[in-house]
């Protein structure tokens, strides 16, 4: 193995909306040392992965988007995966940063070297390692298709297919599909399957909270407002932005006004269904929020198409033609279409990263992640973490909470290059003490209120959601504190050691 | 020592069947002669609808079970009673008793309770439902699915009920527990559910259509010339309980479902004045009274692959 002499000052790991919008911003702030490595041959992270058919964001596009990067050209309220990923490539070649993308590099593991104050990172297939002074790990919680654990998976002969990696020659005209899960991705893939499979059967495990949507076609007048006017941009994102926030009061904690969220859902379940028992099979039995929301018009019309039928028994096994459920039937079909969503790091890490003496964050996390402010972690200096641990919103915008992250790490990256740090490592007292705080405030919310989902673990340690209002995380992440990092200088010559390191009141 | 529900959630998703796992073509049907045909045919299509109420029953305890391992361990005893309904479904058409594919009629005091569960067994409370169901399941399938086993010399008959039977014993062994469980609660909280239960004018179109079920059955049993005793014996089982469990005696429903079955097995007790006229009465009630059949009384197949 081999190391390149020239160390980056930065290494953003994804060309997802993190990873992107990092280097557009380390652009930005003058840092123009760095490159992003990428695993695939596009940029885009989940947004090129999900393209199922129907894929859209349950957010308004112009509140799924960042606020330095405007786009006038949004087509509808809510837009599909296609024109999100269009998105994130004019930002690329718009900023200039296509160049600095690495393509078909997968990161095989992150090691610190503490003596010079640099991250080695390996690839797959190449020799060469990267050394960079700081990383992002920009690598996203929804990269990797989850599967379900049911027995017998491997033994199915049929055609599979997951949601984040769609097969687009598939042709479903005239098949018989099943569909395994009823989350996110699922009320989006269901009403465009029933279009054309022979049938379709639904798997649902527990059903979820299911909003009505609004979704409004751009008027060509619209979007000229915007582009003339781009202040107009900003009040209508803002006018979003707090619209979301006010949701928060009854989809972040277990409170009154999550009574009022669920009535509206099950004043949309009413109005849709018809049949007591189906609208029985389709009621939750756990607070609004606890699991993601759903937001579907076509939904509950599509379950109740001849061609398409809810079944709610529990699955027993995959057999090699279908699925076996608890009542003794075997349901037969052509295609299984999994929409069970992702391997969210709640617990261990994507990639392996090994920090300060040669302690691995996999094994710190093993029973639930942490960090400090979601973004950095305790004996792993120079590493920040986009979308890090309890930095999920339930009520807003991801891009809001991205955004704030990628303010915050680049200026810390911005106090390392500087000062020319050799390393910069949140202090462990001040990251226990955030961190106890907030598992604190999570007891009261509704991710915590009893349902099991994936934002917990399996033993309930909730690594995932951030307890507050999108302004509280941007509030808290809007300055780095020094004061909370431990700063060593990089230059010996100034009579600072490796173990006799500045401490921040220095700083 | 305290029952062990995750151990029973474990082995109800180790012990699972399918109906494909039957070879419902084996050789044994022509063992069924005429006249038990004859007599089988009604007999079979009332033991596939109890199941099927029986399903709806526990569909109800998942939505009231006080832990995630109790819901889970009820979604579970949900689907298995239908799959009983299913089995004995695919039986009959086995043993040629089914009108071409058409799934028999369930009889009025059946759709007497299919009409009250849906309506009103989502609202019941746990110490309801958890003493109501097991009285059901000991006294009817208990009691029926021991005559099939005894009187039918069919092999595939016998390998689906040494099934049913096997399912049938781990829903008993929890029910039991369940008993118990609820045996624990404060005397202010039994009292209110007691209260609070019977004063559901709901409940008591409840008792009215349970009533001349069972009586119904009985009548059934002894019909197809069998010993009555047998339905009586199950029943005692469920006193059992309460013998075996001081604590269940606490549940004020268990105590008067008890008292109940000890009146239904005492063919002499005035009781059944009331309840063989409450048979009489509830087979003139017109189908226009009753609400159209749930979805989830339609769910019945005899396929086992679809």
């Amino acid at each position: 193995m081999t190391t390149s002499t020239l160390p980056l000052d930065v290494a953003i790991i994804g060309a997802g909306f993190a990873g992107i919008g990092a280097a557009i911003r380390l652009r930005q702030k003058g840092i123009g040392n760095f490159a992003i490595f990428e695993r695939d041959d596009r940029v885009g992270g989940t947004w090129r992965d999900n393209t199922y058919p129907g894929a859209a964001c349950d957010i308004p596009s112009r509140l799924y988007s960042y606020s330095f990067a405007p786009n006038p050209d949004w087509s509808q309220t809510y837009s599909g995966s296609s024109e999100i990923l269009g998105y994130i490539e004019s930002m690329v070649d718009e900023s200039g940063i296509r160049p600095r993308i690495r393509f078909g590099h997968t990161v095989t593991g992150l090691v610190f070297d503490e003596e010079q104050g640099l991250w080695h990172i390996g690839f797959a297939g190449r020799r060469r390692k990267v050394k960079a002074r700081t990383v992002v790990l920009a690598s996203g919680p929804l990269a990797t298709p989850g599967m379900p654990n049911i027995p017998g998976l491997d033994t199915y002969e049929g055609h599979t297919i997951h949601s984040a990696r769609w097969d687009h020659d598939y042709d479903f005209t005239g098949k018989k599909v099943a569909v395994v899960g009823t989350g996110a991705s699922a009320v989006q893939i269901i009403p465009e399957l029933v279009r054309d499979a022979a049938s379709v059967k639904v798997f649902q495990r527990t059903p979820g909270w299911v909003l009505p949507r609004v979704n409004r076609r751009t008027s060509g007048l619209a979007k000229q407002v915007y582009r003339r006017a781009p202040v107009t941009q900003s009040l209508a994102r803002d006018a979003w932005f707090w619209g979301h926030e006010s949701v928060a009061l009854g989809v972040v904690w277990n409170s009154p006004l999550t009574r009022v969220v669920e009535s509206v859902a099950l004043l949309h379940l009413r109005s849709q269904v018809r049949d007591p028992w189906l609208r029985r099979q389709l009621t939750p039995d756990f607070r609004a929020g606890c699991k993601r929301l759903l937001i579907s018009n076509d939904y509950y019309p599509a379950l109740q198409r001849d061609n398409c039928k809810l079944i709610t028994w529990p699955i027993v096994e995959i057999a090699p033609q279908g699925i076996r459920t608890a009542e003794g039937i075997e349901h037969r079909f052509d295609c299984l279409v999994f929409a069970t969503g992702f391997e969210v790091a709640k617990q261990g890490t994507p990639i392996p990263v090994t920090g300060r003496d040669g302690r691995v964050l996999a094994d710190e996390w093993h029973r639930g992640a942490y960090a400090y402010k979601s973004i950095a972690v305790s004996g792993y200096p120079n590493l920040f973490l986009t979308f890090g641990p309890n930095s999920g919103p339930g009520h807003n915008s991801a891009l809001v909470y991205m955004e704030a992250q990628i303010e915050y790490l680049t200026d810390a990256i911005g106090l390392l290059l500087d000062r020319d740090l050799r390393m910069l490592e949140v202090r462990r007292d001040r990251q226990d003490r955030y961190n106890t705080r907030l598992q604190r405030r999570l007891t009261a919310t509704t991710w915590n209120s009893g349902c099991r989902s994936w934002y917990l673990t399996e033993d309930g340690f909730n690594a995932t959601m951030y307890p507050g209002f999108g302004t509280q995380y941007t509030r808290e992440l809007a300055r780095v504190n020094p004061a909370d990092y431990v700063l060593t200088p990089r230059d010996p010559a100034a009579g600072v050691g490796v173990d006799d390191r500045m401490t921040a009141s220095l700083g | 020592m305290a029952f062990d529900f995750d151990g029973m959630l474990g082995k109800i998703k180790a012990r699972q069947w399918a109906l494909a796992d039957i070879d419902w073509d084996a050789p044994g049907a022509e063992l069924i002669e005429p006249e038990l045909h004859a007599k089988l045919k009604p007999f079979m299509a009332d033991l596939m609808w109890i199941e099927n109420v029986g399903a709806r029953g526990f569909a109800a305890m998942a939505k009231k079970a006080p832990t995630e391992t109790l819901r889970e361990i009820y979604r579970y005893f949900h689907a298995e009673e239908q799959r009983h309904a299913n089995a004995e479904l695919a039986l009959m058409r086995r043993w040629g008793m089914l009108d071409g594919d058409t799934i028999p009629e369930p009889n009025i005091n059946v759709k007497l309770v299919i009409d009250f569960l849906d309506k009103h067994s989502d609202e019941m409370s746990l110490s309801f439902l958890g003493t109501v169901i097991p009285m059901l399941e000991v006294a009817l399938d208990g009691a029926l699915i021991k005559f099939v086993t005894d009187e039918i010399a069919d092999p595939v008959a016998q390998e689906v009920f040494k099934k049913i039977n096997a399912d049938e014993s781990r829903h008993l062994a929890t029910d039991y527990a369940v008993m118990e469980l609820l045996g624990h609660a404060t005397t202010r909280k039994l009292f209110i559910d007691l209260v609070g239960g019977w004063a559901k004018p709901s409940f008591l179109v409840g008792v009215l259509s349970y009533v001349p079920l069972l009586n119904k059955m009985r009548d059934n049993i002894v019909e197809m010339g069998v010993d009555e005793e047998k339905l009586y014996s199950a029943m005692r089982r469920f006193k059992a309980v309460g013998e075996r469990a001081p604590i269940a005696n606490r549940v004020p429903m268990y105590r008067i479902v008890k008292m109940h079955s000890g009146w239904v097995i005492n063919r002499g007790h005035p009781y059944h004045l009331f309840a063989d006229a409450m048979v009489k009465v509830t087979a003139r009630i017109p189908d226009r009274f009753l609400g159209a059949q749930p979805t989830w009384s339609k769910e019945l197949t005899y396929e086992p692959v679809a």
